[in-house]
């Protein structure tokens, strides 16, 4: 399945169908509040963000175009409870790119510090899950 | 946990615990192993085996994550790199939207050159051409916010504004069903940073500036993209057309290697007419 951009109007969405949407809306404020201390160490967050579901074991790739130069976050989260997911940064050659990662249940992230200019890939797994699907949803900052 | 399992599995270690314990323990650590290990990273990964979909689709970098890495790289002069003239509304669509991502790739370069007059003067013109294609809705709060930061000289709050505006009408052009239009307006912006970029770097050219051109990946998508297009008569259009034929002609220019001082030059004399078109000037 694509990862979904998350544009405002999923949030416009979100307030219409309250049920139908909480579950990506909660996945993104988990994403955005494990993202938030970062900012306060000077990574400017984009205000966009991807997102999606999966089954348990299952990977989506995210495709990000990233500079030398720069550094950058990334930051998942899941809105179920119990699950564990990752999210772990590779280059164009498939080769681990990330210079740390962390994980800490619904919570995931990873920083890289591109040593070449080009298209990276953050990997999302779902490695266990209460749920048959968990919805994820990934943002990213750079300083 | 490696440690306790190999100091349990030692035979000089004396057994203390009770029988059930000691079958316990090495399997609960076995366990947390494998629990670790599924969480280590593999080193490599099969890209392939991932849906071409998605891997295909590139996340376009927001215009501030390059202004950051330039303003590591050394102080241009920006305000040599700016625009008398912004560029003239014809009123055709796909004209106007490359337009409006040029206009914001301006903002940051006035931003760069720390020119608050010229900020605002961006700042009113992305709401005017925002309004020429319906969008203006999404940026009223963006270019209020522009104009004030710029007041206060609050530079990174002005570059995180225009991101967000660009970000906005994009979103917006997708709620009306305009994904074509807002993908052009995503390339107007790439098509004049690209320019500016060029000529920076070939006034003092370094390989570590000019990696920085490095994007095959950002350029097929960008062309899929344009191939993609599904209205046909945007297809057809002559601006369509030019920006589709620039894209496949940089794309050999930016290989995997370094980026040639001549490659940066034909790119940015390109991407400057390419810019010519899209203003509706005479060049």
């Amino acid at each position: 399945m694509k990862p979904r951009l998350l544009p405002p109007i999923w949030l416009a969405l979100a307030i219409a169908c309250p049920v139908a949407w909480a579950t990506v809306n909660d996945a993104l404020s988990f994403a955005k509040e494990a993202a938030a201390p970062y900012a306060k160490q000077g990574y400017i967050i984009r205000e966009d963000a991807w997102g999606g579901d999966l089954g348990v074991k299952d990977q989506q790739a995210v495709t990000a175009h990233l500079y030398k130069g720069n550094e950058y976050g990334f930051w998942l989260a899941t809105d179920t409870r119990g699950a564990v997911i990752t999210v772990h940064i590779y280059d164009s050659d498939g080769k681990l790119a990330e210079s740390e990662f962390w994980q800490k249940g619904r919570f995931a992230g990873a920083k890289i510090v591109p040593n070449k200019t080009g298209a990276y890939y953050a990997i999302v797994t779902v490695e266990k899950s209460p749920q048959e699907r968990s919805n994820w949803a990934l943002v990213y900052g750079y300083r | 946990m490696m440690r306790a399992l190999l100091a349990g599995l030692r035979p000089s270690a004396k057994p203390k615990l009770p029988m059930l314990s000691r079958l316990l323990f090495p399997v609960l650590c076995a366990l947390a192993l494998a629990s670790s290990l599924a969480q280590t990273p593999s080193p490599t990964i099969d890209l392939s085996k991932f849906p071409a979909a998605a891997v295909d689709e590139v996340v376009v970098p927001v215009p501030s994550e390059i202004f950051n890495v330039l303003d590591k790289l050394g102080s241009p002069n920006w305000a040599g790199e700016m625009r008398p003239n912004l560029g003239r509304n014809t009123g055709n669509r796909s004209q106007v939207a490359m337009l409006l991502g040029t206009v914001i790739a301006d903002g940051f370069i006035a931003v760069e050159a720390e020119n608050s007059e010229s900020v605002k003067q961006i700042g009113q013109e992305v709401l005017n051409l925002a309004d020429a294609i319906n969008v203006r809705k999404a940026v009223i709060a963006r270019s209020k916010s522009i104009i004030e930061k710029a007041d206060n000289k609050n530079w990174r709050a002005v570059r995180e504004e225009l991101d967000g505006a660009l970000q906005d009408v994009r979103g917006a052009m997708v709620e009306l069903g305009d994904d074509d239009l807002a993908q052009l307006v995503s390339i107007g912006g790439w098509v004049r940073g690209t320019e500016v970029l060029t000529s920076v770097v070939k006034k003092s050219y370094s390989s570590n500036a000019a990696e920085l051109l490095n994007q095959p990946e950002l350029l097929n998508y960008f062309s899929r993209r344009l191939e993609q297009i599904r209205n046909p008569r945007l297809k057809k259009e002559e601006l369509v057309a030019q920006v589709r034929k620039l894209v496949r002609e940089i794309r050999p220019l930016i290989g995997k290697g370094a980026i040639s001082q001549g490659n940066v030059e034909k790119i940015n004399k390109m991407t400057h007419e390419m810019v010519i078109s899209i203003a509706s000037e005479e060049s």
